[in-house]
């Protein structure tokens, strides 16, 4: 199991089904990239998963700050 | 009648036919934000939805659209179902001149009945967390009322915000939210982060329908949600006070998350599908540490969906801008006539104003875009005159082609400040503003030919009643 938004190859089960063997949450650990293992393949497959929305360490290393942290007050 | 929480409210709608039970198995994704999505696209009657058969899950219970017609909308604000737009915003007005209203404090808040802490806390036994649009990075809480305060002044009551901002959902026990630097949190966040501290913060989701739109209101800084609630319930807001944080938060809430903003850190949060009808980009947000989870039992998770508009959040935050924008617009220009803000959060406005003398409506639409709510919105306004009803898009659309000329109405001003989200900005949070003076020119600014225009006949408002009234009795 990869990542289908950064492909990396570390993902944790973050929770399962209520009712056992329905559905796992799975998360990545790179990106937080999270879904469910019931959703479209669209969202859950990386060879589905659309270019638009895939994301590259370096993506994710740049991404702009929101709200930009402000400089430490002094005294 | 005031709805002191959700349950009531979804009561009320049930009891109108506004609530529509969703009893067959469905999939939590892709099917309840779809079926959320397609209220939005069936009209202006639209029901809520409810539903307690979900997939996997043994318990989940979720509502959505709830607040998504402007039968909803006015059903929420106790008013009857088919009241009409602009009646919704008068009324709106009217009630906000009785603002503050103190609200009054009880102590049984339903949500002491169960609590989560520390390492036990796992918001997914709690909440049956979904996915709404295809790009978004994971499962968002998009309802709540985030309550925080001001760090330099935390027991100013009226600084201590209420406001409704994204959340994803990042961990059992970890968020991360968007506090976009033209709202309050993100003003206690930036006095938190410059003294290197820890924010506390509250999330309360599942409120009763008033706290939900004043969460939506922009209101004045140091302006109280809760009074404001007050005011438009016609009646003190209940609150309750947070066991961790001791903050004030509604009394009718069926969960409440409490912890921290962690000081000076981001964390890559998104996409989500935004109120714009865009994705935002993923970006580094500020992240949530959850320290304490109270609910009620069998809680209701809260959600909508938003997308493309109109939605489920259009109709909740329309109203609620228009009425600022009116007030702060009249407050220096009474003969502003009415504001039409409705359009994704005032990203659009349209203004009708008398004009006291020639290039008049010109500087209304420059104050629109200088109110508070104007900064981090209001691209564009358009101004009519007071014979035109921003309401009504026919009579708005007549204005711009028959009293425009351009070269004279139109006016772009560079370089402006808009919230970070606006999918148009070269540059985010950086934008042009434009004016188009729909007014019909007056001295000294003598241009046109406007000296004979149509008017409706005398006999027309006492006709326009005959014909409701025979309709209405068909």
């Amino acid at each position: 199991m990869i990542c289908p938004r950064c492909a990396h190859d570390t993902v944790d089960t973050v929770t399962t089904s209520p009712v056992p063997g329905v559905w796992d949450v799975l998360q990545c650990v790179r990106c937080l990239y999270m879904w469910r293992t019931t959703e479209p393949d669209r969202r859950t497959r990386r060879e589905a998963y659309p270019v638009e929305f895939r994301m590259t360490p370096a993506d994710i290393e740049t991404a702009p700050e929101v709200p930009v942290v402000p400089p430490l007050l002094v005294g | 009648m005031p709805y002191d929480d959700l349950r009531s409210f979804l009561d009320t709608l049930d009891k109108e036919s506004q609530l529509l039970r969703i009893t067959e198995q469905v999939l939590p994704e892709p099917d309840l934000a779809a079926a959320a999505n397609a209220a939005g696209r069936i009209g202006e009657g639209a029901p809520a939805l409810y539903f307690d058969n979900v997939k996997g899950f043994t318990d989940a219970r979720i509502a959505m659209n709830v607040h998504g017609s402007w039968r909803n909308h006015a059903l929420a604000l106790g008013l009857p179902p088919d009241t009409s737009v602009r009646e919704q915003v008068e009324e709106l007005a009217r009630r906000w001149d009785a603002f503050p209203v103190v609200p009054e404090r009880r102590e049984d808040a339903p949500w002491r009945e169960n609590t989560q802490l520390g390492p036990d806390i796992d918001l997914f036994k709690v909440l049956p967390l979904f996915r709404l649009n295809d790009g978004d990075g994971g499962f968002y809480l998009d309802k709540a009322a985030v309550v925080s305060r001001d760090p330099r002044d935390p027991d100013h009551f009226g600084k201590q915000n209420v406001g409704t901002y994204r959340i994803e959902v990042i961990g059992r026990d970890r968020l991360a939210f968007q506090p976009v630097p033209m709202h309050d949190v993100a003003q206690h966040l930036h006095a938190a982060e410059e003294s290197g501290e820890d924010l506390p913060i509250a999330i309360t989701l599942g409120n009763d329908p008033v706290i939900t739109i004043v969460a939506g209101m922009p209101m004045g800084y140091d302006q109280s949600e809760y009074e404001m609630a007050g005011a438009l319930r016609g009646a003190p807001a209940p609150i309750a006070t947070a066991p961790l944080t001791g903050f004030d938060v509604p009394w009718g809430s069926e969960v409440v998350i409490e912890g921290v903003v962690e000081s000076r850190k981001r964390q890559i949060e998104g996409p989500f599908g935004e109120f714009t009808g865009h994705y935002s980009g993923g970006r580094r947000m500020p992240t949530i540490r959850v320290d304490r989870v109270s609910y009620r039992t069998d809680p209701i998770f809260e959600s909508l969906y938003l997308g493309m508009p109109w939605t489920e959040v259009d109709y909740l935050v329309g109203p609620n801008t228009c009425v600022p924008l009116l007030k702060q617009l009249r407050a220096e220009f009474p003969e502003v006539q009415a504001v039409n803000a409705m359009y994704t959060h005032g990203l659009a406005v349209i203004v009708s104003t008398k004009k006291r003398y020639g290039g008049f409506a010109k500087a209304v639409g420059m104050r629109a875009m200088t109110t508070p709510h104007g900064l981090g919105y209001v691209t564009q306004v358009i101004v009519v005159d007071e014979d035109v009803d921003p309401f009504d898009l026919p009579q708005v659309m007549w204005a711009m082609s028959a009293k425009v000329n351009p070269q004279d109405d139109v006016i772009i001003v560079p370089n402006l400040s808009v919230m970070a989200l606006a999918p148009a900005a070269d540059t985010s949070g950086i934008t042009s503003k434009m004016i188009i003076d729909a007014t019909t020119p007056v001295a000294p600014d003598d241009r046109g030919h406007f000296d004979t225009p149509v008017r409706d006949l005398p006999e027309t408002p006492e006709w326009t009643e005959r014909l409701r009234a025979l309709i209405a009795a068909r």
